[in-house]
């Protein structure tokens, strides 16, 4: 009774914040979650029959979701996903009563679920995932999530409670730690080859330490921050051979990639349509549900070679007779990996406009712009804008980095800045937009008005 | 003229909110005064065995803090040297805290400190996350970002590094900020530190051109962009 009562004023409170255009996805879940607080773990005990797909990590949620999805799709395998924005215990709550009838019921075999890491040991009792996935971890925001070490730690504590494949990137210490005293089935997958740039100022290296022991790590290969093929001194702790295995590097550019992936079984050639080296671990995170899933190699190939950008990472949008490609930018991982897959090739002459914002979705603390490898691009080339509410803090990193403070464009307001952006870039050329999170939202909306073009929005 | 010897404290385990930035700070101003400079590190089981003329050490996670805590007893007595030295040093966050005497932690636990500041920290179940505006009769007005769960209570006979005009400092209510002792610095302020705070990062400069040149004086630098950004940082606390 109480169950459908929920439901019912769910469904109520989603009408109503339609007819009142609120937006807030989440507000459903709040209104069922009040009358109902067990219904997110009773909602998922009847339904979703093969099983429930958790994503998590700090970089790569959402395009490796997306990935997921993509697979899934391709395969006939039914399922609802949250979307980037919902990530929470009321989002994931929200998400499922969108797609069920007044009696709890919803069609999908599968759900996919990306979660906030803060709300890992909430949401994961009630989800009770057959698979989770955790892409890396780094630092992010730490005035929200706290330290590594203790997101590991509460990571470590829920899955020993739950019955599931863990999804586990091998070239990322801490997360591969995770794969350690668990009575679940890690699945590693890991980059065994690699051709591209490397990031040579990397000040994110989180985790060089064994989590365990506390002894340092030894790397024979280092691709970025502490991603990389490593050992500890004493080989009490080494990489773990990955499961889902890139052997074979072919190609990597700026639009796209070409590897081999190994798997116990078979060898399978993957080409990606969207660019760099963070993209293909979400794709071998994907590739490896996919596995687990039992979804045919070639299947997955297909699926993963007909991706597009996700929402604001590496998207590109019209704008008159040019392209304007947005990169979001959450934290100096983040950052680095934009660096080295777009400003580090030659010849770095791409217009670029970096926006920082710092509002509470942003991140309030924008130190994190010291940790970046900013002092890797130091001859670019190409015009550089710099706007937002800490557009002087960007300026400053630049500054220290060895710009001229005279080649630097400094613009607080956004909608001059994409302007500015705009006429710097050539007609058929491609400027770039690097964005905190609420300053992607705000470059968006400021295209989609000034191109004419409806720009995709994040709802899915 | 002599190099200008940098020593970096446990760079890889004391590094976690921005703290590089200090670093390159430091460096670059010397830089574009034409003012030679090495960097050295010293991180666990690595004895200071020579002298140095900056001092840095930056905030660490939890866990990589108690493995600190214990190796920089070692290291006690070397940077005890340093400083009756007049060598400037700059403490930042944990490096702040385990340079006091001791170190309560959530746990009740006592973690030695080496009392190069007559300093306690305990943990609180608070945290103190934000933007930090203080006043400093050294500095003048500084700019940054705390983010601390310890609360340091500074003993008898201390001078702070300025009063806190906006955010917490030193503990949720002290309304006081860091410490000042001799040449050196500790602060809860990251953001990074020096950077927006360019006065800072000359005097620590000044101080350890004047250890070998009593007498020198830096020639001053166009900060606008500097004071540019400490004043939109102001704005957003």
């Amino acid at each position: 009774m109480r169950k459908s009562l929920a439901i019912t004023s769910a469904k109520l409170a989603r009408s109503v914040g339609k007819v009142f255009n609120k937006g807030g996805t989440a507000m459903p879940g709040l209104v069922a979650e009040r009358i109902d607080p067990q219904l997110l773990g009773k909602l998922v005990e009847h339904n979703f029959p093969r099983g429930v797909v958790v994503v998590t990590g700090t970089n790569g949620k959402t395009s490796t979701s997306k990935m997921i999805a993509d697979i899934f799709t391709s395969s006939d395998i039914s399922y609802i996903r949250n979307t980037a924005g919902s990530n929470m215990q009321r989002g994931v709550l929200a998400t499922i009563l969108a797609h069920c009838n007044k009696k709890g019921r919803c069609d999908a075999e599968m759900a996919i679920f990306e979660v906030d890491e803060a709300y890992i040991p909430i949401v994961c009792p009630y989800l009770q995932p057959k698979i989770v996935v955790v892409t890396n971890l780094f630092r992010d925001q730490l005035d929200r999530y706290g330290e590594l070490d203790s997101i590991a730690k509460s990571f470590h504590k829920t899955f020993s409670d739950l019955d599931a494949t863990l999804v586990l990137n091998a070239d990322d210490p801490l997360v591969a730690s995770l794969g350690r005293d668990t009575k679940n089935k890690p699945v590693y997958f890991g980059v065994s080859d690699y051709i591209g740039e490397k990031i040579i100022n990397d000040h994110t290296a989180d985790s060089i330490f064994d989590p365990n022991t506390g002894e340092k790590l030894q790397y024979l290969q280092r691709y970025f921050g502490h991603i990389g093929i490593y050992r500890s001194e004493s080989s009490s702790f080494a990489r773990p051979k990955p499961n889902i295995d890139l052997v074979k590097m072919h190609k990597i550019t700026k639009s796209f990639s070409e590897y081999d992936v190994k798997t116990s079984t078979y060898s399978q050639f993957v080409h990606l349509p969207i660019p760099g080296l963070y993209n293909i671990y979400n794709s071998l995170a994907a590739f490896a549900v996919g596995v687990t899933t039992g979804v045919h190699n070639k299947t997955i190939a297909d699926a993963l070679q007909a991706n597009e950008a996700a929402f604001g990472r590496g998207e590109e949008l019209p704008y008159k007779d040019k392209a304007l490609q947005m990169m979001l930018i959450k934290n100096p991982t983040g950052f680095n990996q934009i660096i080295q897959t777009f400003l580090m090739p030659k010849p770095q002459i791409n217009p670029l406009l970096i926006c920082i914002n710092d509002n509470i979705a942003d991140g309030r603390d924008v130190s994190w712009l010291w940790d970046s490898a900013i002092e890797d691009i130091t001859g670019y080339k190409g015009r550089i804008i710099v706007s937002g509410t800490r557009a002087y803090d960007m300026a400053l990193r630049l500054k220290y980095a060895g710009f001229s403070v005279k080649s630097i464009h400094i613009e607080p307001d956004i909608e001059l800045a994409v302007e500015f952006l705009a006429e710097a870039t050539k007609p058929n050329h491609t400027g770039y937009i690097l964005s905190t999170y609420t300053a992607m939202l705000a470059v968006r909306s400021i295209i989609s008005k000034k191109s004419g073009h409806i720009v995709r929005e994040m709802s899915q | 003229m002599k190099s200008i010897k940098i020593l970096h404290l446990y760079p890889d385990r004391m590094n976690i909110y921005g703290d590089f930035g200090n670093i390159i700070c430091l460096q670059k101003r010397m830089e574009w005064r034409s003012i030679q400079y090495e960097y050295h590190t010293r991180s666990i089981g690595e004895a200071i065995d020579e002298s140095f003329d900056i001092v840095f050490m930056g905030g660490g996670q939890d866990k990589g803090q108690l493995a600190v805590a214990q190796d920089l007893q070692l290291k006690s007595r070397a940077l005890h040297d340093l400083m009756h030295q007049d060598v400037p040093i700059l403490a930042i966050c944990g490096a702040y805290q385990l340079f006091g005497k001791y170190f309560i932690t959530a746990e009740g636990d006592e973690l030695p400190g080496i009392g190069l500041f007559n300093a306690v920290t305990k943990a609180s179940k608070m945290r103190m996350i934000g933007n930090i505006t203080l006043q400093s009769e050294l500095f003048g007005e500084l700019v940054g970002f705390e983010n601390h769960s310890g609360e340091t209570e500074l003993l008898e006979g201390t001078n702070t590094l300025g009063k806190v005009i906006k955010g917490y400092g030193n503990t949720h209510n002290s309304q006081f900020e860091g410490i000042l002792r001799g040449n050196a610095i500790g602060t809860y302020l990251h953001g990074s530190f020096l950077p927006k705070n360019p006065k800072v990062a000359d005097y620590i400069i000044q101080k350890a051109m004047q250890l070998s040149v009593p007498e020198y004086e830096l020639t001053p630098i166009d900060d606008w962009l500097e004071n540019e950004a400490a004043r939109i940082a102001q704005k957003r606390s």
